[in-house]
């Protein structure tokens, strides 16, 4: 069976010969097992993993491409005036989130007047040739193609930054269904520009963190009003194209399950365990309609001890398969705190307990 | 005849700045001490938040709006706090650790501190476990807050967590919070509290520094 075989069967709830798998890592991870054994890169380790997914593109559509500005910088970090008009703080030459220090779109007379005009003149910054060169090679090797990006909720946070995008969900809830929508549009205009070049994905990965270990960053209601629609637009949009639309959102997001599969959403990614997510809660009850893709504790990855994530596999890959509908992936990325003999041995119990 | 202070609770709670702004105006032309206006009418606003967002019955956004009402009528009471020589009774340093730039939680919290009447003393992120022995040496802290977003910045909160308790200079309770943050691990690492989100990180603090 291949790959794409392997997903479109999970997706559909038919029997696979094993659950389809991929995982993240974080870049230190790599480089540490580098050192411990690993000949190649990220690539390798997904390779023995034995993954079943090749991402074509990534779809983020920003004001200013190409725009870069260091405005500041010290041995560790470098302060960055970027594409979308904020200052951020960076890292150099490691992993992890920037810190975010202003957002150039402070408001809705700034979004109308320069962001909202300048998103929808930019052209497309897909590179479709990438593109288009991954998908025929991920065809030749069986794999399920998707297109990647990011949706509304991700989008506001990155433009207007968390504070201001969230009281306006309040004070200014027409200007932020306006950047949804409009960011919504482009990243659906690019997918289309995509398809016309030949690329035939079987999927979209989207992604949006609109949820901490807490609970969704938005009540549901608010969800529903102002970021849902956008969602339900992928989905419909994906679904006339025949392909299946997989979510990614951190955090504890139990509160919107029903909203998510209301708006079409085919699965869910990668249901984050620290937060209190777990499969053998949720797909009993909502495997059916959607397909639960992680969950797999990095947490107790890093224990380093076969025992603990022995049970965590053998009891949440139970839950998950019981519906046909759950791929492996760990609940975020594997952190540099995990061996590579460990993830050897993560290796091997994905092979023992995710066999139909 | 002043506003009643259940108003300015209410309008609080309820983030409204504008509201908020003029009921804090209007007590003070009233005369009444600016600590009362604290103590009796915004701080009990903040604690309906705290406990509001505890239970899931708001989000993040309806906190934040009512942390700037709150900042707003702070920033009206202030001169007259400081004339009246009044100070918080209590005072935390908050801070990201090192190799993390996340913000948005340990902003969270801090408001909420400020909002029950704390005094914060922010470090901002990517605090070294030096720095934060600095700031507690210099401001006396009862509290030290740690946040802390990522796995791989788990190991900096126990370094710092480690430094500040060979001090014999810090006499600060320490707090740890964040996404990968369990209560095991600030047990493990021998923190004095572990707050799971903002609107508990208020009782957790009010009970580290009562005890």
């Amino acid at each position: 069976m291949t790959g794409r075989e392997r997903v479109n069967r999970m997706f559909m709830r038919q029997d696979q010969d094993r659950i389809p798998r991929h995982d993240s890592f974080w870049p230190e991870t790599i480089a540490r097992w580098q050192r411990e054994g690993l000949q190649w890169d990220q690539s390798d380790a997904l390779r023995l993993l034995g993954s079943d997914f090749q991402v074509l593109c990534w779809a983020w559509p920003a004001p200013f491409p190409g725009q870069r500005e260091v405005l500041d910088q010290d041995d560790e970090t470098e302060t960055v005036r970027d594409d979308w008009g904020g200052i951020g703080r960076f890292w150099k030459g490691r992993s992890g989130t920037p810190e975010h220090i202003g957002f150039g779109c402070d408001s809705p007379e700034a979004w109308h007047k320069t962001y909202r005009p300048a998103m929808l003149a930019a052209a497309n910054q897909i590179n479709i040739p990438l593109a288009v060169r991954r998908y025929r090679e991920a065809r030749t090797l069986g794999k399920w193609t998707y297109l990647s990006g990011v949706e509304g909720f991700e989008a506001l946070r990155r433009l207007i930054g968390d504070e201001t995008s969230l009281c306006s969900m309040i004070e200014e809830p027409e200007w932020i269904r306006d950047i949804v929508n409009v960011h919504t549009e482009i990243v659906l205009r690019w997918f289309e520009d995509l398809l016309a070049a030949g690329v035939e994905p079987d999927g979209l990965w989207i992604y949006g963190d609109m949820a901490y270990n807490h609970a969704t960053m938005c009540s549901p209601a608010m969800y529903r009003d102002l970021v849902w629609p956008s969602h339900q637009r992928i989905a419909k949009w994906a679904h006339d194209h025949n392909l299946r639309f997989i979510y990614h959102t951190d955090g504890r997001i139990s509160g919107v399950l029903d909203l998510l599969i209301e708006a079409g959403v085919d699965c869910l990614q990668p249901i984050e365990a620290k937060a209190g997510m777990d499969i053998r809660e949720f797909a009993p009850t909502h495997g059916d309609r959607l397909a639960m893709f992680g969950n797999i504790d990095v947490m107790k990855m890093t224990t380093n001890d076969q025992t603990v994530i022995e049970e965590e596999i053998r009891t949440k890959f139970a839950a998950g398969m019981a519906t046909r509908g759950y791929a492996y992936h760990s609940d975020h990325s594997v952190p540099p705190q995990v061996s590579w003999d460990t993830y050897c041995t993560i290796i091997d119990l994905v092979d023992r307990y995710g066999q139909y | 005849m002043p506003p009643p202070l259940n108003d300015l609770t209410a309008a609080v709670a309820a983030g409204k700045r504008k509201d908020t702004a003029r009921l804090t105006q209007e007590l003070l032309d009233s005369g009444m001490e600016p600590q009362k206006i604290v103590e009796d009418g915004l701080v009990p606003g903040m604690a309906i938040i705290g406990e509001k967002f505890k239970n899931n019955e708001i989000f993040v956004p309806e906190m934040l709006i009512a942390a700037r009402s709150m900042k707003g009528a702070l920033a009206l009471l202030e001169p007259h706090l400081v004339e009246a020589g009044v100070k918080p009774e209590y005072t935390v340093v908050i801070g990201t650790v090192q190799g993390d730039l996340h913000d948005i939680g340990k902003n969270l919290i801090g408001m909420m501190w400020k909002g029950a009447g704390f005094e914060v003393v922010d470090l901002g992120t990517n605090v070294a476990p030096e720095t934060y022995l600095q700031a507690a040496i210099e401001h006396k802290p009862q509290i030290v807050g740690l946040s802390a977003l990522l796995t791989t910045t788990m190991p900096a909160m126990r370094e710092t967590v480690k430094l500040l308790r060979e001090s014999d200079q810090v006499d600060a309770k320490i707090m740890v919070g964040g996404a990968p943050i369990t209560p095991t691990f600030a047990e493990e690492i021998g923190a004095d509290g572990y707050a799971a989100d903002a609107g508990s990180a208020v009782e957790v603090a009010q009970g580290l520094v009562a005890a």
